[in-house]
């Protein structure tokens, strides 16, 4: 057993009676390790360079931008500590970006549930195309924090309200990928469906979505990144909880440590909520 | 009492006819105005008949066949098929493409699957899986059901298509290019595998096939259809090919009918309707 495992990473201990047929698996797999090691290299000589200059603007600034040693104390006390709750100006981050994300997820999913269905008639009905693209096309450049007037007039409470600007935020990218999806269904595949005399039923569930679900998944992708982008907004314009109102309370507190510390975690999180559906994008991708 | 069938006679229907084309002209709309693809077809076409429509790129053989699958509606005339004018696409023609139009999304047993499902709603699974199995079988695509369409070759992408135009059991069959993007000894085999498909079913089945192959056309055809240039394409020489079956393809060759009529098409083709 042991020599098992060594065999696999020491090509000396490679026996003749094996040797040559593992020899390629085995130079493919020392292929793959130095790539990763040369990866991780290289990004962490990136990450050391940027800590460098962050360090050097801070001390040009005479250390009103915090260094990094200082900020990453910060984040680290931050993290290590990501639920306490000492009343409304005084949440663990942990819970601060808990309320984001269900914000977020809130807003996120009514929106797929309405951009979906609406973006597959846009798609496949030239006539609804025709009717409603012009409205989509205008209020599509709309930053959605305009919204949050109207989300308060509506919902009477500005938690709500964060989810409502959230929810037009997320609709458009879903709702057009899905139309485009839809509406580029090549005519081999339509025809196929004609001609065996697949009903409405199968078509739709056996030939346009497969076919527009890789592009669905793109939409969405783009979706939860504006979201995400534009709760840090809202929640600094609507208070009170979430890490938007963090960052502007960190603000007001004047500690700019725990502002860098949450762009961080900001990043961080945006990073796997992306990755998340790029790894969803290539699950569902018949190529 | 039947009168006598004239073949080249489609203003009366015959029991004996599998398709008719009375007096079709098929335009379409386009920014540059009209474009008329065919006109004034007559065809008649008997059951149980291979017919090859041949011509150059562009002649609008692609957009009769349609007509006949009920993909395209003519702008004037119409295709009947047993005492019904055409309108729509149904189980009675089945139509392989000129891109194989296999669903990517699904394995080469599910593609023949949905189409069998979709067309035999009243039969049991197991009856359904059943046929599915008998023309997989057929084509030689046992052993590759449960693969992609992406992981298989050009020819079983076709042997999948034509196995799933099979399955549905109809009456007639449109090929659309079918071997158009193969290599010729892919093709000489699917030749022989699509006459012995045609002739386990009695040779009932109305074929009737696009193509720009002369040697093709002469070796599944009965009867080959010439057409014009486009556009405003029409017929302009139909060519019976009277050679017994079963064919074997290098004696056939070989042949003096076979000669002949390769000839005939061929000036056709290169000089009376050169492109």
């Amino acid at each position: 057993m042991k020599t098992m495992t060594l065999k696999s990473f020491l090509p000396g201990l490679t026996d003749k009676s094996t040797g040559a047929a593992s020899a390629p698996v085995f130079s493919q797999s020392i292929y793959i390790v130095k790539q990763t090691l040369t990866n991780l290299f290289l990004s962490l000589v990136g990450i050391g360079l940027f800590l460098l200059m962050w360090e050097g603007i801070s001390v040009y600034l005479d250390r009103n931008l915090p260094g990094p040693l200082a900020t990453l104390t910060v984040l680290w006390s931050m993290i290590s500590n990501p639920w306490y709750d000492n009343g409304p100006n005084d949440k663990g981050i942990g819970l601060q970006l808990m309320m984001s994300i269900e914000r977020v997820f809130k807003g996120f999913s009514i929106a797929t549930i309405l951009a979906i269905p609406v973006g597959v008639l846009l798609g496949s009905s030239k006539l609804f195309y025709k009717m409603f693209d012009p409205i989509v096309q205008i209020l599509k450049p709309v930053s959605p924090l305009a919204w949050f007037p109207i989300g308060l007039v509506a919902l009477k409470n500005a938690g709500s309200a964060t989810v409502f600007i959230i929810f037009i935020t997320s609709l458009w990218p879903t709702l057009i990928n899905t139309a485009v999806g839809v509406a580029s269904i090549p005519d081999d595949f339509r025809n196929v469906s004609k001609a065996f005399g697949f009903s409405p039923f199968r078509y739709i569930t056996k030939v346009l979505l497969p076919y527009s679900v890789p592009h669905i998944i793109t939409g969405l992708r783009l979706s939860i990144g504006v979201a995400w982008l534009v709760i840090v907004a809202g929640e600094m314009l609507s208070g009170g909880t979430g890490i938007g109102f963090f960052v502007w309370d960190s603000w007001n507190a004047l500690s700019l440590e725990k502002v860098i510390s949450a762009i961080i975690i900001i990043g961080t999180v945006g990073l796997l909520l992306d990755r998340f559906f790029l790894f969803l994008g290539k699950k569902f991708s018949y190529k | 009492m039947e009168t006598p069938l004239d073949i080249n006679d489609t203003s009366v229907y015959h029991s004996e006819l599998g398709i008719q084309i009375r007096n079709v002209d098929i335009s379409f709309p386009t920014p540059k105005g009209i474009y008329t693809a065919v006109k004034n077809i007559n065809l008649n076409i008997k059951s149980g008949e291979i017919v090859s429509l041949i011509g150059h790129s562009g002649c609008g053989k692609s957009t009769i066949l349609n007509a006949i699958g009920g993909l395209v509606k003519p702008t004037k005339g119409e295709v009947v098929v047993k005492y019904k004018t055409i309108t729509a696409p149904g189980p009675d023609r089945g139509i392989v493409f000129q891109h194989y139009s296999l669903l990517p999304w699904m394995s080469v047993f599910e593609n023949i699957y949905q189409a069998v499902d979709s067309v035999f709603p009243d039969k049991s699974k197991s009856e359904k899986k059943e046929i599915v199995h008998y023309y997989l079988q057929k084509v030689g695509l046992m052993n590759h059901k449960d693969k992609s369409p992406q992981q298989i070759s050009g020819g079983m992408k076709q042997r999948t298509a034509i196995a799933r135009a099979f399955a549905i059991n109809p009456n007639i069959l449109l090929l659309d290019e079918p071997f158009g993007a193969l290599d010729a000894l892919t093709k000489s085999s699917l030749h022989e595998e699509l006459t012995a498909l045609w002739s386990s079913d009695e040779q009932k089945k109305t074929i009737v096939m696009v193509t720009h192959d002369i040697e093709e056309a002469i070796f599944l055809s009965d009867k080959i259809v010439v057409l014009t240039n486009g556009p405003a394409a029409t017929i302009g020489e139909i060519i019976p090919v009277n050679i017994p079956r079963p064919r074997e393809k290098k004696t056939f060759v070989a042949s003096p009918e076979y000669k002949a009529i390769r000839d005939q098409l061929l000036y056709l083709l290169m000089e009376a309707y050169a492109a």
